[in-house]
């Protein structure tokens, strides 16, 4: 092929690119400046909160201009499928972006992106309740200590606006990293792991995850008087109001939440019976042991049972070794009569509910929060 | 969605779900280090999917061990270290993927392997084992010589 016949295929193909990419630039760009969608209504929870925005942005920021904070990660991108919420109507077709990230049941269940889903006309939307309280929140860290080698403890002030957080013992907040080393800003999601009565306060458990854009920040950058930003709170993990009695297992910074509700129970003087299963690897990767052990002596039914899995055997550790499950299920051979809340790495929860539903325990008994 | 080769090759840099992008300084670019694996895999006779297999069998291995150092192949040791959240795939239109990584090593003084969900689903699924000096990065031959698979 000669150089006259490449450049006779290659202009007109460079040509219609740079036509197609003009028009697509132009039709958002109207949709942006010219389209007028005019003010749209969306309806929540069947009439729980109404709002009226202005038409033709997502429904996340539109969501977000009304201080109803939707988690995500991405920024709005369509890549990170946190943002999802039910659109019963006016939500327009499935789009490409969001199509992979949906399920069959999902689609079934008319969830959506709502970072991709534009208000163009009425919606009507479902979201879970707690969103509604959601807000952000602008904090001072007061204390950051190192709990193992590669967990931290974070204290942090809550400042303004307002300067106290309402949430429930197992939620969890987005803090939010700032740009350094040319890392972008994120959002990551930490339980909480103070009691919710301390208003002005939280406390965070955070284990360090190699190269982790917000982690590595949190270890190595974060200062103690330093400012930071977080959102919260979310998720629907929490004590149910029963009187069934607990197990708790957690390992690593699932421990947060877990320690959260066991602060509220001493606190609000819980009698129900508990017992906290918590697995380490080594005796060095266990933390808040003396505090865990004068909540055993407060809580009158309450049993801590940390275990470890690899700790070498002539070693002076005189508690459970092996795994978590295993463990749990020596102490607890019947949990049919319990509830379970558990914390932890999705292959933890995984097994988990396996030992406890193989044991007799109904599925809808074990509440979790799986880091996913 | 189907992006434009200059959009697509955004997604492997460092992002807000990579702090290092997938690419690890790697110069070549995305499809060139595809088939270049490719080509080096095929010489020892092991399918992508056979690797894939392998490493799966590993990884879940060490993932129910729940932090516990596990035997996931003879002779090699894995660790899992969890971690909270998701990560898309950088080819973009395969969902999202838990984080949370088994570490692959054998006695010896080599680096071990870092093995993700999402690692074992770009091999699978589009024959991609991430740049080289990429911490993720899957040397394919070696790889499957770790785990002893195939007739190399």
């Amino acid at each position: 092929m000669n150089g006259d016949m490449l450049l006779s295929i290659l202009i007109p193909v460079a040509f219609l690119s740079a036509l197609g990419f003009i028009l697509a630039a132009l039709l958002v760009l109207a949709e942006k400046k010219i389209m007028n969608y005019g003010p749209c209504d969306i309806d929540i929870n069947t009439g729980e909160k109404k709002i009226t925005v202005k038409g033709g942005s997502s429904l996340l920021s539109s969501l977000a201009e009304h201080d109803i904070f939707v988690p995500s990660a991405c920024g709005g991108r369509g890549s990170c499928a946190y943002c999802k919420v039910k659109v019963l109507e006016g939500g327009g077709m499935i789009g490409p972006v969001e199509d992979p990230y949906l399920s069959p049941a999902e689609r079934e269940g008319k969830v959506r992106l709502s970072c991709q889903v534009k208000v163009r006309t009425p919606v009507k939307i479902e979201v879970p309740r707690e969103l509604f309280s959601v807000k952000r929140f602008k904090g001072v860290l007061e204390r950051k200590r190192p709990l193992t080698n590669d967990i931290v403890e974070l204290r942090i002030r809550i400042s303004t606006p307002p300067s106290a957080i309402e949430f429930i013992a197992g939620q969890y907040i987005q803090l939010q990293s700032p740009e350094y080393k040319g890392r972008e800003s994120v959002m990551r999601a930490y339980s909480i792991s103070s009691s919710p009565s301390e208003k002005d306060h939280i406390e965070l458990v955070i284990r360090k995850v190699p190269d982790g854009i917000c982690t590595t920040w949190v270890f190595d950058f974060l200062k103690e008087g330093q400012q930071v930003d977080l959102s919260g709170p979310y998720g629907e993990f929490h004590l149910s109001n029963t009187d069934a009695p607990i197990i708790f297992i957690a390992g690593g910074s699932g421990m947060a939440p877990i320690y959260s509700m066991l602060r509220r129970m001493r606190e609000t003087a819980g009698v129900r019976q508990a017992t906290y299963f918590f697995g380490a690897t080594r005796h060095r990767d266990l933390f808040y042991l003396e505090e865990l052990r004068g909540l055993e002596k407060e809580l009158a039914s309450f049993t801590f049972v940390p275990a470890l899995s690899n700790e070498p055997p002539d070693s002076e550790w005189k508690g459970e070794r092996g795994l978590i499950t295993q463990v749990a299920q020596k102490h607890v051979p019947d949990p049919s009569k319990h509830e379970a809340y558990l914390c932890g790495s999705p292959g933890m929860i995984d097994s988990s509910i396996k030992m406890l539903t193989n044991g007799g325990m109904p599925a809808n008994k074990i509440f979790y929060d799986k880091f996913s | 969605m189907k992006q434009p080769p200059d959009d697509r090759a955004k997604n492997f840099e460092a992002s807000k779900f990579s702090g290092d992008g997938f690419l690890g300084g790697d110069p070549r670019p995305v499809d060139e280090i595809i088939s270049d694996d490719t080509r080096d895999l095929e010489r020892t006779g092991i399918s992508r999917d056979d690797l894939a297999t392998a490493l799966e069998t590993a990884y879940l291995k060490a993932r129910n061990a729940l932090g516990a150092i596990v035997e996931v192949a003879p002779g090699v040791q894995g660790e899992f270290f969890e971690s909270r959240g998701r990560i898309p795939c950088p080819f973009r239109g395969c969902g999202v993927f838990e984080k949370g990584e088994a570490a692959l090593s054998v006695s010896d003084s080599r680096k071990p392997v870092i093995v993700t969900s999402l690692g074992i689903h770009m091999i699978a699924a589009h024959g991609f084992f991430q740049g080289r000096g990429s911490r993720f990065r899957i040397e394919p031959v070696e790889t499957a010589r770790l785990l002893n698979i195939g007739g190399h």
